[in-house]
């Protein structure tokens, strides 16, 4: 996931994908971020951030856990914020979307 | 939150029981097979052979897969189960007929226990076809996958009611045609249509996910299931005119083409694979389905045979080598996962949490698979070669399996939360 550090939410936007690295896919033991799960963040508006995501699939078991953990580390660093989570599966997730760091973790680096 | 709802799984009281029972029913098993002895090399037309045969099929086999079932079927579909209630009681039937049937052929009691313990059984299999009908009937898409869920739930029902008319006819007798033979074709129906065709639905769905792995080729689980259906349906029309023969090769071949086209899905999920595990779990599942492949190798020579080595041999890869391997290895990717989601769900994101495989003991899983090689290895040459004290080793080497099997069960369902 990139960061434009040239934007004003640059800081918040680095401490959110921070926070979202200890949400761990209970299945693979890798965190989101490195699956590819998040799409975009969308830190513009002061008020609330908006998360929009994915998961590997629509009938992933732990998908509940896993959006969970989003809202929950989200809320715990930014507690006056709103968390708002798009779910989507456009564009579908593909392995291709797993960093490396990620690959290494799976034995496929 | 999420603008899409995904918390679909079912309540814990529907799904913990099957896995809980199933377990026990497993270890009652493995003893009885110590009981019995040699008395499995003889016909599988004898009391306590049937008694152990329903003990697996049902107590261990249909019970862990009606949890499974239960707890994957609102996942995979998106739709919540239509009645937890329906689906518990389904657990209360299937439980106490398995009872009653057991014992009644263990002391081959024909009569009113047998059939009320059939009864309830074919009760159990039509409200289960019920919810998993009502739940996936609004379902558009995933039409393959509702198709190999249906048709094995429709087949279950099929298996059970033949079931419950053979054993009517053990005590008034009404068929017109052998009671053996048409005991060939309601075992048939049950391994093909049931478990064959569940466990290829499931694993369509499962093995892809496990493995991070994709394919297009959805065209080829379609022909599966016409394949297999078709191949059992010409079976059962076949069986019924005439004895099991020879000719009965060609719906075997059928049905296996049918596993093939499976498998094709499957090995191009594998090769799109984004995971490389080959964990314990895994294991089981190949080594599972080995025993499937030669289940289908000893069929000529089993339909020469009314009973003998080959026979036995036979029910040996398709509920020891296959059913059985698949659901030691499947248990630990399915009831770990409910029970961390139980404890840890709300917790995930906020601090350091165990994960769902340190719910369960690596190394009584490691034990468990090497003790299952070691039995289903040591039962297989037993039978073949009809040797007595050999089977006496694997029947305590299944009852070993079944305690480490247990025992690890037992760690994941009464783990507490230290968090």
């Amino acid at each position: 996931m990139k960061i434009d550090l040239t934007k004003p939410e640059a800081f918040e936007e680095l401490k959110a994908v921070q926070a979202l690295m200890l949400v761990m896919d209970p299945e693979l033991g890798i965190n989101i971020v490195d699956m590819g799960l998040i799409y975009h963040l969308d830190l513009t508006d002061p008020s609330c951030i908006v998360v929009t995501m994915t998961l590997s699939s629509a009938y992933c078991p732990m998908g509940d856990s896993i959006v969970q953990g989003v809202e929950n580390t989200l809320q715990q660093q930014f507690p006056n914020k709103a968390i708002v989570i798009n779910l989507v599966w456009e564009p579908i997730w593909t392995p291709d979307r797993i960093s490396e760091e990620g690959k290494i973790l799976l034995d496929r680096g | 939150m999420a603008n899409i709802s995904i918390h679909k799984a079912p309540e814990q009281y529907v799904v913990l029981p099957f896995f809980i029972t199933s377990g026990i029913f497993f270890l009652i098993f493995t003893v009885l097979i110590v009981i019995t002895g040699r008395g499995l090399f003889g016909h599988h037309f004898q009391p306590k052979v049937l008694a152990i045969v329903h003990s697996l099929a049902l107590g261990w086999g249909t019970m862990v897969i009606y949890g499974a079932a239960y707890q994957l079927v609102p996942v995979i579909f998106e739709r919540p189960l239509s009645s937890s209630r329906l689906a518990f009681s389904t657990y209360i039937l299937l439980t106490l007929g398995t009872c009653l049937l057991i014992y009644s052929f263990w002391h081959f009691k024909i009569g009113l226990l047998m059939c009320l313990g059939g009864l309830l059984i074919t009760f159990s299999s039509y409200l289960y076809f019920y919810t998993l009908w009502m739940t996936t009937k609004d379902v558009e898409h995933l039409f393959e996958l509702r198709l190999y869920f249906t048709l094995s739930a429709f087949w279950l029902c099929f298996t059970t009611t033949l079931g419950l008319l053979l054993a009517i006819n053990l005590f008034h007798g009404f068929l017109t045609k052998s009671h053996l033979d048409i005991l060939k074709l309601h075992a048939h129906v049950g391994i093909v249509g049931w478990f064959l065709q569940l466990i290829l639905g499931a694993g369509a769905k499962m093995l892809p996910m496990f493995l991070l792995g994709r394919s297009a080729k959805t065209k080829w689980l379609y022909v599966s299931i016409i394949l297999i259906n078709l191949g059992l349906v010409l079976f059962l029309l076949d069986g019924y005119t005439h004895p099991v023969g020879l000719r009965s090769l060609i719906f075997g071949v059928i049905v296996l083409l049918g596993v093939i086209c499976w498998a094709v899905f499957v090995v191009d999920c594998y090769i799109h694979r984004a995971r490389n595990i080959l964990d314990i779990t895994m294991k089981h599942s190949f080594i599972s389905f080995l025993s499937l492949l030669f289940a289908f190798f000893t069929l000529p020579m089993v339909v020469q045979q009314q009973f003998g080595s080959w026979v036995n041999l036979y029910f040996v890869w398709l509920f020891l080598g296959w059913i059985t391997g698949l659901i030691l290895g499947m248990t630990f990717k399915t009831l770990p996962f409910m029970i961390w989601n139980w404890h840890y769900k709300d917790l995930n994101g906020t601090k350091k949490i165990p994960m769902p495989k340190e719910l369960y003991s690596q190394r009584l899983l490691s034990i468990q698979y090497y003790l299952y090689l070691l039995a289903l290895f040591v039962m297989a040459i037993a039978v073949a070669f009809k040797l007595k004290w050999l089977l006496y080793c694997a029947a305590w080497t299944w009852v070993a399996l079944a305690v480490v099997y247990v025992l690890n069960i037992v760690k994941v369902v009464f783990h507490r939360r230290t968090l």
